[in-house]
């Protein structure tokens, strides 16, 4: 007879309520289910109707770990719909603000939610007895992540002052080269904490071979800016698709089981964030990243989803580089003062593809003549990771070889936390 | 004295107020020291999920049945059940009223499956239990929470200003936005604590916080309509955050 058990009833150190239950026949799993519990706020549906002015505030609140993104990624989505071109040094502030969220997200993840696990520890308080020094560095590149939000997007969670056409206030050159002292500071102090994560236990108990999806740029890792084509790295090799036909990865499946669609590539669990990105823009990583790679052990492609914690840790890298690099040259070009450019609705589609944190992200809507949505499309990364999560449980449990509930729940509770979901993003979907 | 027993729980929204608890980076290690922190699953994995409390931090809004069986449970454990964020205080984004039924949208996302998930209605905290202190904002404020916790540490209940953002943006002598460019701000009538953010920044304040309580509306109202807004633009700006206090038949 089969039953239904839950494992884990809500899981911890990860954003929203998601949860893990299995499936017996007897003694035997026989399939494992990654729920996503989080309530459907239906905001797409919402948006129908509403002001074009009103799009990037609402969807800001899908979550708030990724709010940056969510904001930049629906301006440009909505540009792009009315024809709207802005600055050099909007793109370049927007961009930074980007960074620092990356920043944030990367090191709140890394080193406070994901590090515990490798000591056996329930928290980054209750791991601070034993790695003072990891998590106080954590706790410094995360509020310097903040500092930048703070500074250039006018708020650390759902900013304000990136606006349609631009930014409502531009940082004084004073503040920027405080932010990249500071920078230049936490890169000297992350070169010592990567040691520390090269020498965590292994963490190789599952293998699968994985399917990856990332941004692919001319010339520059995948950042917020102008992403030319989707990339999908498999065992078949690279294959290139362009940003508007990104509903091919969007083969959305509503589940019982979950309050997330499941996406598919011809059929395919994918897996997008750090690892993907670092795995298609491997030959575009910086001299820092690659030092960091090897340093870390990381082999890509790689079969192993935990390593997208390593994964992140190289980003996190390459975050603090790329942010200060990018105020080297607002300080090289100089800092002006600047209005947004003026923006007038008109009918159209606009669609936007960036990499926010955790993988890729695509807002795209139609809008009438007076600039009310006609309809609204938000595809998350976390989303389309679901399928994904699902796919390593069960390589998981069929590579187990002790099956009792204590290790597997600790097994697949590492594999859930290592993709880094974001479950208020998961809930939010295409319509029909 | 023993250490007070808090828990920090999440309903459904973005988890920004819990975030921005995680972002007090500088205090975080000794509030850690001062409060007994029991069950906050999105920085911990050991949680007492029992225990009484004598704090309880509640983010997010009511929309699941599962949602209404937690908030029930939590409020049997806390002494003090303190709504932090715009989705707890006033059903925020969640209770935005749309075009359409929530149970028809369900329906159009989700198709068949979407019949399982009840009405899809979002309830503010206080529709559903008794709370006995509020910390608004979306997100809340840093500063407010660390000062309504040591409110809380000292046995009293937290005092925030009930004035609105307006005040705020005068003490900075800002330009105004709402007077002198015509925008849609709403800072006559939106609660302070923010340090006027968004116009000190040019831009236009949305409302993000909810209500001011002695808010002039009507006033108001009329300055947004002298600047060229319709009433159903009017209306769907200030539902947007706070349906709840707009009685929600606006």
């Amino acid at each position: 007879m089969s039953s239904k058990i839950v494992l884990v009833e809500h899981l911890a150190r990860v954003e929203g309520h998601g949860g893990i239950t299995v499936e017996m026949q007897g003694d035997v799993i026989t399939d494992v289910q990654f729920n996503v519990l989080e309530g459907p706020r239906l905001l797409e549906a919402l948006l129908h109707g509403k002001s074009y002015l009103q799009v990037a505030p609402i969807l800001s609140r899908i979550c708030a770990i990724c709010s940056a993104a969510h904001t930049l990624t629906s301006l440009k989505a909505t540009e792009a719909a009315f024809g709207v071109e802005v600055s050099p040094q909007t793109q370049r502030l927007r961009e930074l603000l980007f960074r620092g969220e990356s920043i944030e997200s990367h090191a709140l993840h890394v080193f406070l939610l994901a590090l515990p696990d490798y000591f056996h520890r329930p928290s980054a308080p209750a791991l601070a007895a034993e790695q003072p020094e990891a998590v106080k560095l954590g706790l410094r590149l995360k509020q310097l992540g903040n500092t930048i939000q703070e500074l250039i997007g006018g708020r650390a969670i759902h900013p304000v002052n990136p606006v349609l056409g631009g930014m409502g206030h531009v940082p004084a050159v004073a503040d920027l080269r405080a932010l990249r002292d500071a920078l230049e500071r936490a890169q000297d102090e992350l070169r010592g904490a990567i040691d520390l994560l090269a020498a965590l236990p292994p963490d190789d108990f599952m293998e699968a071979e994985t399917t990856y999806v990332a941004v692919e740029m001319r010339g520059e890792y995948a950042y917020y800016d102008a992403g030319d084509q989707l990339v999908v790295v498999s065992s078949n090799g690279r294959r290139r698709f362009s940003p508007a036909e990104y509903r091919l990865l969007t083969n959305e499946q509503s589940i019982a089981h979950s309050y997330a669609k499941h996406s598919t590539l011809d059929g395919e669990p994918f897996m997008v964030g750090a690892l993907a990105r670092l795995t298609v823009n491997r030959r575009r990583v910086s001299p820092a990243g690659t030092d960091a790679i090897a340093r870390l052990g990381l082999v890509l492609p790689s079969s192993n989803p935990m390593d997208n914690n390593r994964a992140q840790a190289v980003e996190l890298v390459m975050d603090l580089e790329r942010a200060r690099e990018l105020i080297e040259q607002s300080l090289d070009d100089g800092v002006r003062p600047e209005r947004p450019v003026p923006v007038e609705p008109r009918a159209g589609v606009g669609t936007a593809v960036t990499e926010a944190p955790r993988g890729l992200l695509v807002h795209s809507y139609e809008y009438d003549g007076d600039g009310h949505v006609v309809s609204a499309d938000v595809i998350t990364p976390t989303a389309m990771n679901a399928a994904s999560v699902e796919r390593h449980f069960r390589e998981t449990v069929a590579q187990s070889a002790q099956k009792d509930t204590p290790t597997l729940t600790r097994k697949l509770e590492l594999i859930a936390r290592a993709y880094d979901p974001c479950i208020s993003c998961s809930v939010h979907l295409v319509r029909r | 004295m023993p250490k007070p027993r808090v828990g920090i729980f999440g309903l459904t929204g973005c988890a920004g107020d819990q975030l921005v608890i995680l972002n007090c980076e500088d205090e975080l290690l000794d509030i850690v020291d001062l409060v007994d922190l029991r069950d906050f699953v999105m920085a911990s994995s050991a949680r007492d999920a029992e225990c009484p409390l004598e704090v309880a931090f509640v983010e997010g809004a009511v929309v699941t049945e599962e949602d209404e069986r937690r908030l029930r449970q939590v409020r049997e454990r806390a002494a003090t059940l303190v709504a932090i964020g715009t989705c707890a205080v006033w059903g925020g984004i969640p209770a935005m009223p749309g075009e359409a039924p929530r149970r028809e949208l369900l329906r159009l996302v989700y198709g068949d499956v979407g019949e399982q998930y009840g009405d899809g209605e979002a309830r503010a905290v206080k529709e559903v239990v008794k709370v006995d202190a509020e910390i608004s904002g979306c997100p809340i404020e840093k500063e407010q929470f660390l000062k309504a916790l040591a409110y809380l540490l000292n046995g009293d209940m937290p005092l925030l200003p009930s004035y609105p953002v307006c005040s705020e943006c005068r003490i900075q002598e800002n330009h105004c936005l709402l007077m002198g460019e015509g925008a849609f701000c709403c800072g006559p009538l939106t609660l302070a604590g923010c340090g006027a953010r968004c116009p000190s920044l040019g831009v236009a304040c949305i409302g993000c916080r909810g209500p001011a309580p002695d808010a002039n509306v009507p006033s108001a109202v009329r300055l947004f309509a002298s600047n060229g807004y319709g009433h159903d633009e009017i209306v769907s700006r200030l539902t947007t955050f706070a349906p709840v206090a707009a009685g929600r038949s606006a």
